[in-house]
């Protein structure tokens, strides 16, 4: 065990060692090794009262209630939090930064200006001066972008853009824009939500559900709950896509399929459940029928997909004959897929009869909105940013004068990013209110740091992928230790200075209009004794006891929903699918496979210095990162493992150096992501290069969505 | 002390699901930052890299499409028959104390790195730099654990500090310390990881979870025949993977 020198010395005195008559030679030897390794420079622990604080995981998108452990009020460890439904104990390594995070080497540690090539500190006054006479000047063509998928804070930054004459308020692309415009072009209400929890048969179309998918810490824990150790599984999953990844490793079966063939594979199964007799009564049923039966059937996917017409018969048998069966579909590296997959995905819940039942998807409606003027969620996550901005490049979409990135670092986290630079180039005045140095951070005009999760308020409502609706309390369990300020209190503050109305004096008082909103809510209850899963099985919701709510929540629990926004209109949107999905030739290019994970943090968090140790040296040696591909593709692509190579795609180059992986399909190259970055701290800058960079994005049929869910590389 | 095995009437055991880790590497970071090892910048020289806990990758070593992987976490095995303790000519390791966690006394290791070689598991780590954190960042290390200079050998603990914290809450609380409930003692990695993939408790106490779980016809222990007889058990249904938890031969 770990014994610190005091209490070795106990145990010295205590006589217990040796069995020599005398201990003083034993002594001496002691004194000697611990006088050689007494080191002043060694850090020494810290010393106080232990005590929990809980707070939310707002640095992890899986939106973990963390118990964060603290000596002498300092924050030391971040644990999962048990009584939260997002955490039940559990934490990811990127949740498990937030402590020690506060002290990266990365972080911006007061306002910056530009100052040619380099920026220099000014003060908060001068920031606010600053930027109330660029945005002023702006006015008409002020755009926003903003990573925080579950924030209030885009309450405000919305209804601020809004009031400065908004040339476009968005969303950084993830699963959540994707999965917002296929349930707008299904006449849906709402963000579906899946209940891994009660469901027993899960397809798994593509997403990394326990990696970077959604709440994946919550998913990986409904799915270990009915799976208890050595036993029998009273659940199963099967993952389909092009590799094995963190996800498939567990799952009970997976079956390789492109990540551009989701929709085919998705339809390939309506085929079976249509010609086993399901039916619908949602609009658009009878021309879904007709597409799917027009050219999905075992024969066009086997052709278009290589899945065996026996596996597909089984994956719908299954589904069919399933108690809760749940389909849920995705990016395999969380980002970048087609509206039309996940519409495809969706018709089989409805063909499956899954819509608003336990173990299947429920529509969760938004949680109301506080500040006036604010985009809803769904009017938000409508943007398309990557499309947005090449329009700026190309010249077609006028470029906004002034934009504000918020929790968001376009310049390394999109596809195509030299087309990206470039368009961002052409935005005069950029304000990034970023914490840590990151690439888009370097290219703007002013930096205002914000405060790290630990250190301000904040709230996560609703990520995406939850079952239920679900909001949590970020806040303050430190003094800010930077010239920092949370963002939501300076964007009040130069709305002031602006004399824009938005009705709240600092962000605290946001949220804590928020929380009063939710209280009035029907329905709401707080998560303690009973989980929404359980309601969702059919548990009566325990009451909500006002006026306790914030208590509750400052407490670390969780303010819960069970149930759907009414539907009126929720179809199969089978124009999409008939002009996006197609049972055509497989690709004959090299196509990259990208994957994620949480380890090697986000584009916003850079890589957290204590998770390169998770990092194993067949992704990354020295400053070099791996590609995967198996054996066969090896040999087609002449490619020897270990051989240094050049990958391009988009205009950019990127180095690799090659690992053989047998579970990559044929003709993939599976590549991380997350590495490659050019700034932050010499813990991300150099280590490898950013894959993501090779993507082209392409417009989607039938939706003009942006996509890049099969990039093709070139490999030299 | 060494050479023999030692029964004692509290067994600590970790029983790992290999069936539900994604080696995700949370277990990994929680270890790290629960134990105070320091973030190293050129952790991808493993040789090099300090990881008391190590996720490691299996695979079947088949071809495409019949290949399969899994994961194995591996925190110090606990052996019940140390190799490492007995090549320790300064006995900064042992094997004494009820609950058959293999101890290791820093200031009394002389980082001969014997242990290093003996230990099977790889478990063992040497200091071979100075513990550097990024400036303030040390405000952040946690008071359970000291820090370890460079020079001397360091490894999973079990957390052996949480078992203090809980026989202290125990006694606080009016219960029996040596009689622990079931979860009363867990180490970081098992409390942390989000698959629920690993368990952790006392295997000779009937109450307690991992009694049963070892128990499973799935259930193996890593290099069984080299007699190590360790406190870390594995679960897993499929025969590849525990196949792979020793060496066989080719024939076997
Ligand atoms: S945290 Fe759990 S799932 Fe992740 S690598 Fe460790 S044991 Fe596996
Ligand atoms: S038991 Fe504790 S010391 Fe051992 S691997 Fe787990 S976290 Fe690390």
């Amino acid at each position: 065990m770990g014994l610190d020198r005091r209490a070795f010395l106990g145990l010295v005195a205590g006589g217990t060692v040796g069995a020599m008559f005398t201990p003083i030679p034993w002594k001496l030897i002691d004194d000697a090794s611990i006088w050689t390794q007494n080191w002043p420079w060694i850090p020494r622990v810290p010393k106080g009262q232990v005590d929990y604080v809980a707070t939310t995981s707002k640095l992890c998108p899986a939106g973990e209630g963390l118990k964060i452990m603290r000596v002498a009020g300092n924050p030391i460890l971040a644990g999962g939090n048990p009584s939260h439904p997002l955490s039940c104990g559990g934490v990811s390594a990127l949740a498990r930064s937030e402590v020690y995070m506060l002290y990266s080497p990365a972080r911006i540690k007061s306002p910056m200006k530009r100052n040619g090539k380099t920026f220099a500190p000014i003060t908060w006054e001068q920031a606010l001066v600053e930027m109330a006479e660029k945005l002023g000047a702006a006015k008409g063509a002020v755009a926003s972008i903003s990573g925080d998928n579950t924030g209030t804070i885009n309450e405000v930054l919305t209804a601020l853009t809004a009031k400065l004459g908004s040339a476009g308020s968005f969303m950084m692309p993830s699963e959540a824009t994707t999965a917002a415009k296929a349930m707008k072009l299904m006449g849906a209400q709402g963000q579906a939500g899946y209940d891994f929890e009660n469901a027993d048969t899960v397809l798994v179309l593509g997403a990394d559900i326990f990696e970077t998918w959604g709440t994946s810490s919550r998913n990986r824990k409904a799915f270990g709950a009915n799976r208890p150790a050595g036993a029998k599984p009273a659940n199963s999953y099967v993952y389909v896509g092009p590799t094995r990844n963190n996800t498939a490793a567990v799952c009970d079966q997976w079956v390789p399929a492109a990540a551009a063939d989701l929709g085919v594979v998705a339809l390939g199964i309506a085929w079976h459940l249509l010609k086993a007799g399901a039916t619908s009564n949602a609009p658009g049923f009878d021309t879904f029928k007709a597409v799917v039966n027009g050219g999905f059937g075992p024969e066009d996917v086997k052709r278009a997909t290589g899945v065996a017409p026996e596996t597909l018969a089984a994956i719908a048998k299954a589904l069919a004959s399933a108690k809760a069966p749940l389909v849920v579909t995705g990016s395999p590296f969380g980002q970048g897929l087609g509206a039309a997959p996940v519409i495809a995905g969706m018709s089989l819940n409805m063909l499956l009869g899954r819509i608003n039942k336990p173990g299947g998807v429920y529509m969760l409606p938004e949680l109301p909105s506080v500040v006036p003027g604010a985009l809803t969620r769904a009017a938000m996550l409508d943007g398309d940013l990557p499309a947005f901005l090449k329009g700026v490049e190309s010249g077609k979409t006028p470029a906004p004068k002034a934009l504000l990135i918020y929790d968001a670092n376009p310049a390394y986290g999109l596809p195509e990013a030299a087309t990206m630079a470039k368009a961002l180039e052409k935005i005069p005045f950029k304000v990034s209110f970023s914490s840590f140095m990151d690439e888009t951070a370097a290219l703007c005009d002013l930096v205002l740091p914000n405060s790290l999760p630990l250190e301000r308020y904040d709230d996560v409502a609703t990520p995406y992928g939850s079952g239920f609706c679900v909001y949590s309390l970020v806040r303050p369990i430190q003094k800010p230790i930077c010239d920092t300020k949370t963002t939501g209190d300076v964007l009040l503050g130069l709305a002031r200075k602006l004399s824009i109305d938005l009705k709240f004096d600092n962000f605290q008082q946001v949220i804590k209009e928020k929380v009063a909103s939710l209280a009035k809510v029907s329905g709401g209850f707080v998560a303690k004794d009973v989980m929404p899963w359980q309601v969702a099985a059919g548990k009566p919701a325990p009451a909500l006891v006002g006026g306790d709510l914030w208590k509750a929540l400052e407490a670390g629990y969780a303010w819960t929903m069970v149930g759907q926004a009414a539907q009126t209109s929720m179809g199969f949107a089978a124009e999409v699918l008939a002009k996006a999905v197609k049972a055509g030739k497989p690709a004959t290019a090299t196509v990259l496979a990208p994957y994620a994970q949480l380890r090697t943090g986000t584009p916003v968090t850079g890589m957290p210095c204590q998770d390169l140790t998770t990092v194993p040296d067949t992704e990354l040696l020295g400053d070099t990162t791996f590609i995967r591909v198996n054996s066969e593709t090896a040999k087609a692509l002449g490619l020897k493992k270990g051989q240094m190579i050049k990958l391009s795609g988009a205009g950019v180059d990127c180095q690799a150096k090659v690992h053989i992986f047998e579970s990559v399909m044929p003709g993939m190259v599976s590549a991380p992501l997350g590495f490659g970055h050019t700034a932050f701290d010499y813990y991300s800058q150099g280590k490898g290069a950013n894959y993501l960079s090779l993507a082209a994005v392409v417009e989607e049929a039938g939706s003009g969505l942006s996509m890049w869910i099969a990039p093709e590389v070139k490999i030299a | 002390m060494s050479g023999h095995k030692m029964e004692f009437p509290i067994t600590w055991g970790m029983v790992i699901d290999i069936d539900k880790c994604t080696g995700c590497g949370a277990c990994m970071a929680s270890c790290q930052t629960e134990n105070n090892v320091e973030p190293q910048r050129e952790a991808s020289n493993k040789l090099r890299a300090t990881s008391w806990m190590l996720v490691y990758e299996l695979t079947n070593d088949k071809a495409f499409p019949n290949h399969d992987i899994a994961y194995l976490p591996r925190p110090c095995q606990q052996c019940g028959n140390p190799p490492c303790v007995s090549v320790c000519p300064v006995i900064a390791t042992d094997k004494n104390e009820n609950g058959g966690i293999v101890s290791q006394v820093y200031p009394r290791c002389i980082g001969c790195r014997y242990c290093v070689a003996a230990c099977p598991y790889h478990v063992r780590y040497f200091g071979w730099y100075d513990p550097i954190w990024p400036e303030g960042m040390e405000k952040t290390l946690s008071p359970m654990t000291s820090v370890r200079p460079r020079g001397v050998v360091e490894k999973c603990t079990f957390c052996h500090h949480r078992w203090t914290q809980a026989k202290d809450a125990a006694r606080v609380a009016g219960k029996d310390p040596d009689n622990l409930d079931d979860g009363a003692y867990v180490t970081s990695c098992v409390q942390n990881c989000p698959s629920g993939a690993l368990a952790f408790g006392d295997i000779k106490n009937p109450k307690h979870k991992v009694h049963e779980l070892v128990k499973s016809p799935y259930a193996f222990r890593l290099l069984e025949r080299l007699g190590t007889d360790t406190q870390v058990y594995y679960i897993s249904r499929r025969e590849w993977v525990r196949k792979l938890g020793d060496n066989y031969l080719k024939s076997e």
